[in-house]
């Protein structure tokens, strides 16, 4: 996907829609919240919790998260990360902090 | 990151926090790599290409220090601007043609391997007989794609960096040192949500 395809999707914070472009900047193709990964379920067996990566990469196999919000979300974000490492072994995920990200927007001027 | 200097020259700008890796330390990493690349490529046909802008000086550092002649080739790319949209392309080419030749791609700092990964499937498009990364910096706290990188100067970690070729805004490549950025100067931009 692309940013200038018609099918661009609706994105939840300007970070996400920026990190979207500069992934099209480098012709990397990327899915916005594709996958969403069962991480807890009832005695029923229905989902109660779950996370959906912000980002797949298909060409490297990963999700990026990208997590800019205030720390107490972080560590609730932080611990659906872990869950995910522990039930999905083999899922391939980059948190980017708010601090990191601001970082690269920064060194490509994103940020002034 | 190891600190090699904390002594600041009086003359320079205010920009300029502390210094990182200083001359001395940076030329003895830079004649460490030389000595293992002029090993590694000892009687190979070997292009350097070193990525503009950031990669000059080192790349010639590097260079001047291997114990075979070769010749710099440098490439540039285009840069991610406003209005930000748009592809990356190449805008300066290396001049030879490398195929069958091996090839040693030369950048200043890798953070998350976009332009690298970009630029290593350029290059192997053209058939080398091998493609190796040496970066000065390995900051691989933002890396997004896993790209090897077979000689590495320095690790780092996530602060902003400035001289021997990185810049802000277009300044301090020409500082003969890498240093952090003084805080202050940097105006901050909140992006939180």
């Amino acid at each position: 996907m692309s940013m200038n395809s018609w099918t661009a999707p609706r994105f939840e914070h300007p970070s996400e829609q920026e990190l979207a472009r500069f992934l099209d900047f480098f012709t990397v193709e990327w899915r916005y919240e594709s996958v969403c990964f069962p991480l807890k379920w009832d005695e029923e067996g229905r989902v109660i919790r779950s996370i959906t990566p912000d980002f797949y990469l298909p060409q490297f196999e990963l999700f990026v998260e990208i997590t800019t919000m205030k720390q107490r979300l972080v560590n609730k974000k932080n611990q659906k990360i872990r869950q995910l490492r522990e039930l999905y072994p083999d899922i391939r995920i980059k948190v980017l902090y708010g601090r990191d990200y601001r970082k690269l927007l920064f060194k490509f001027g994103v940020l002034q | 990151m190891s600190s090699s200097s904390e002594v600041l020259p009086d003359d320079f700008p205010d920009a300029i926090n502390r210094v990182v890796f200083d001359q001395e330390t940076i030329s003895r990493r830079v004649g460490e790599l030389a000595d293992t690349i002029s090993q590694d490529y000892s009687g190979k046909n070997t292009v350097v290409v070193g990525i503009l802008q950031g990669a000059y000086a080192f790349t010639c550092d590097l260079i001047n220090e291997l114990d075979f002649p070769v010749s710099p080739e440098f490439i540039r790319i285009s840069r991610y601007q406003k209005p930000f949209t748009g592809e990356v392309e190449i805008v300066e080419d290396v001049q030879q043609d490398i195929t069958g030749q091996h090839v040693l791609l030369v950048e200043d700092i890798v953070d998350t391997g976009l332009t690298l990964n970009f630029l290593v499937q350029i290059l192997l498009d053209r058939n080398p007989a091998s493609l190796a990364v040496c970066a000065l910096l390995d900051r691989s706290e933002l890396r997004l794609v896993d790209i090897p990188i077979k000689y590495v100067g320095f690790q780092v970690n996530d602060e902003f960096l400035i001289g021997y070729g990185l810049d802000f805004r277009g300044s301090y490549r020409d500082l003969p040192f890498v240093a952090t950025m003084n805080p202050q100067s940097v105006v901050p931009t909140n992006l939180s949500a």
